[in-house]
């Protein structure tokens, strides 16, 4: 199809207003990250504007944001990303594992009562989290789990019902006839999920491994719950503590910088595993 | 190698309804240490459940499957020591050509010496095998002319490339029996035949006791120490390629076995005579004895003569579509016993021309006699 000048300008203005759209509160928290208290302040409350450029950058918000993170200087910081590492890296190779492998069992294994179950699973995501949040605290607890990483990073080790899904539908569309001749070739099922086809499904492993990991790293509400001591909290709750601690606004621009900070993990991440994701999203649209 | 026999080994699939569906028959086959083993038959007549039950891949549901004198109705497929090429060839995508064709050897060593002699200082005893291994698949690439191909992955191979991979995937584990499910079906006509030339070599080379899957007939001919033809689930005869041809067992295998198929025409036999939609033809003294009965009528393309309209003994004809194949001509000809093909050197058809009035004889000592029925017997 052949653009004229007109559609091409209606074309990128549309693109232009989307990615500004999109683009604006990142630009925005970076800005204010950048700027001095006061400054920052007067944009928060809506008393002054807020410059495209922050005028005299104050890159020593950083170093005062990681300082000030949890109650000890440095080390909160420290504790903070290190929870968040842990736990994000068990639930994604958690979620990977379990969902691939059950994935493989729905799609390729014949056992009475296949085609219920996975009513059933499919139908577990219709629950919303918020209704069974108590029940499973009050489970947790008498597990003596509160306030370790037990309850975040256990439950993602017995799978996730949308990747299963995804992984299911993936690996039905691989031909029966590998696992046939793995089979001959002497593989059980668990060493043809993990040698034939989990290296097969990476598109799909991309696509749990960066939504779990974003979603991992940005959760707030399941550590804040479940954990309860400054040592054991994760960067998403540590970076409440600001608005906690001192109360009111005055340290925005410490929050915005630490933001910033959190956020990078996810947009490395993102653009890395990018080509195999796109990959991964496209292939599921044509033969989902 | 191994003999392979089966005894009224028969495949029944139950539907979630309970209906049940018969796709395999009481098969009897007995297959000889290397002989190459062919069954034939349309789609759906339960040649790839047949193999695949040899296999271990789909459970037989009745009678007994023995390799080399041992039962193994209930032994896995990877415990059988059998190599499978399918269709599609079914390489791991993920594996260049090189692992490929190691990945059956690697897991079979993987379950002899495991981790336990991993761990309790096999190491050098690991090191031999890894070096055995590699030579074997060097000899293997070798044979196959894989050599320049080794690090290459599935998806950067042609189509003939692809199938002589999955043959030297199957020929390095050196298996008791090769299976294969139309390995050629996927290749285009040319390369077909010249795999099928190289695959009938090859089994000369290996001495390997091969069981064979097709539904081209002229594929099952050229390769087959004995042909197996099915058809329904069921046996229809199982003898070699020539007497397959030359003798059918059933009107079914007349009409299966060979290009163009047979002329078969249902009628009625009498006193040595043929007759059928009221055209009557005289086979001769020898057939009187069959006595009065209905049957059909087969001859080959090729045994039929084309003479001038209306002689004696023939078959009126006009001619509806005149095929030149270079050597020889296919005839297809309209007469009262329906459409006949008749297979002519290229020679005696030159002047012939569509729409031309002939007549249609044979030589009734080339006849075949069927009884009535889709898979009526022999007479």
């Amino acid at each position: 199809m052949k653009r004229t000048p007109l559609t091409n300008a209606i074309l990128w203005f549309v693109l232009i207003m989307g990615t500004a759209a999109f683009i604006f509160p990142l630009w925005w928290m970076t800005v204010v990250s950048f700027e001095t208290p006061q400054r920052a302040e007067a944009a928060i409350t809506g008393s002054a504007g807020i410059a495209l450029f922050p005028p005299n950058p104050q890159f020593a918000n950083y170093a005062n944001a990681v300082r000030e993170t949890g109650s000890v200087p440095w080390m909160g910081f420290v504790d903070a990303l290190s929870n968040s590492i842990v736990v994000t890296v068990l639930v994604v190779l958690g979620t990977v594992i379990s969902s691939s492998a059950v994935g493989y069992a729905f799609a390729r294994l014949r056992f009475r009562g296949r085609n219920p179950l996975f009513l059933v699973m499919l139908g577990t995501m219709m629950l919303p989290g918020q209704v069974t949040m108590i029940p499973l605290f009050l489970l947790f607890r008498q597990f003596g789990w509160i306030d370790t990483i037990m309850p975040l990073v256990v439950p993602a080790f017995f799978g996730n019902a949308f990747f299963i899904f995804m992984y299911r539908q993936f690996i039905a569309q691989i031909p029966e006839s590998l696992v046939e001749a793995a089979r001959v070739d002497g593989l059980g099922h668990v060493a043809i999920w993990w040698r034939i086809i989990l290296p097969l499904c990476r598109p799909v492993t991309a696509i749990c491994a960066v939504f779990t990991f974003i979603g991992t790293w940005n959760d707030f509400l399941g550590p804040l719950i479940y954990l309860h001591s400054d040592e054991s909290a994760t960067l998403a709750v540590a970076l409440n503590g600001f608005k906690n601690q001192y109360g009111g606004l005055e340290d925005v621009h410490l929050l915005m910088a630490l933001s910033v900070l959190t956020m990078i993990p996810c947009i490395v991440l993102f653009i890395a595993a990018q080509k195999t994701f796109v990959e991964g999203l496209a292939r599921g649209a044509v033969k989902g | 190698m191994a003999n392979v026999t089966l005894t009224k080994v028969g495949k029944v699939y139950t539907g979630d309804g309970g209906a049940s569906f018969r796709a395999v028959d009481a098969v009897d086959l007995s297959i000889k240490d290397g002989e190459f083993c062919v069954l034939v038959g349309p789609s759906g007549c339960g040649k790839s459940t047949t193999l695949r039950m040899i296999a271990g891949l789909e459970e037989i549901s009745e009678g007994s499957l023995e390799i080399d004198g041992t039962l193994v109705n209930d032994v896995p497929a990877k415990d059988r020591d059998i190599a499978f090429v399918f269709q599609n060839y079914a390489l791991y995508p993920h594996l260049t050509v090189a692992q490929n064709i190691a990945f059956g050897l690697e897991t079979r060593r993987a379950h002899r010496s495991g981790l336990v002699a991993a761990l309790t200082g096999a190491g050098s005893a690991r090191r031999d095998e890894s070096q055995a291994i590699h030579a074997r698949v060097a000899e293997v690439s070798k044979t196959l002319g894989l050599d320049a191909l080794l690090h290459r992955y599935p998806r950067e191979l042609s189509g003939g490339q692809r199938q002589r991979v999955a043959v030297g995937r199957a020929i390095a584990r050196d298996p008791k029996v090769f299976l294969f499910d139309e390995p050629l079906s996927n290749l285009d006509a040319r390369l077909r035949i010249e795999t099928r030339t190289e695959l009938r070599m090859l089994h000369r080379r290996l001495a390997a006791t091969i069981v064979y899957v097709t539904h081209d007939q002229e594929e099952a001919m050229t390769l087959a120490d004995r042909l197996v033809v099915m058809h329904k689930g069921r046996v229809q005869q199982n003898a070699s390629a020539q007497e397959c041809y030359e003798r059918p067992a059933n009107r079914f295998v007349a009409g299966f076995i060979g290009t163009p198929p047979m002329n078969i025409i249902d009628g009625h036999l009498k006193a040595g005579t043929f007759t059928a939609n009221g055209v009557a033809i005289a086979l001769g003294a020898e057939y009187a004895r069959l006595g009065d009965r209905a049957c059909a009528l087969g001859f080959r393309p090729d045994r039929v003569k084309l003479v001038a309209p209306n002689t004696a003994g023939s078959v009126a004809a006009s001619i509806a579509a005149v095929e030149r194949l270079g050597d020889r001509t296919d005839i297809a000809l309209d007469t009262s016993w329906g459409r006949l093909v008749a297979r002519l050197d290229a020679d005696v058809a030159r002047s012939l021309r569509e729409g031309d009035a002939a007549g249609v004889s044979f030589d009734s000592s080339h006849a075949h006699l069927f009884e009535a029925g889709e898979c009526g017997g022999r007479i």
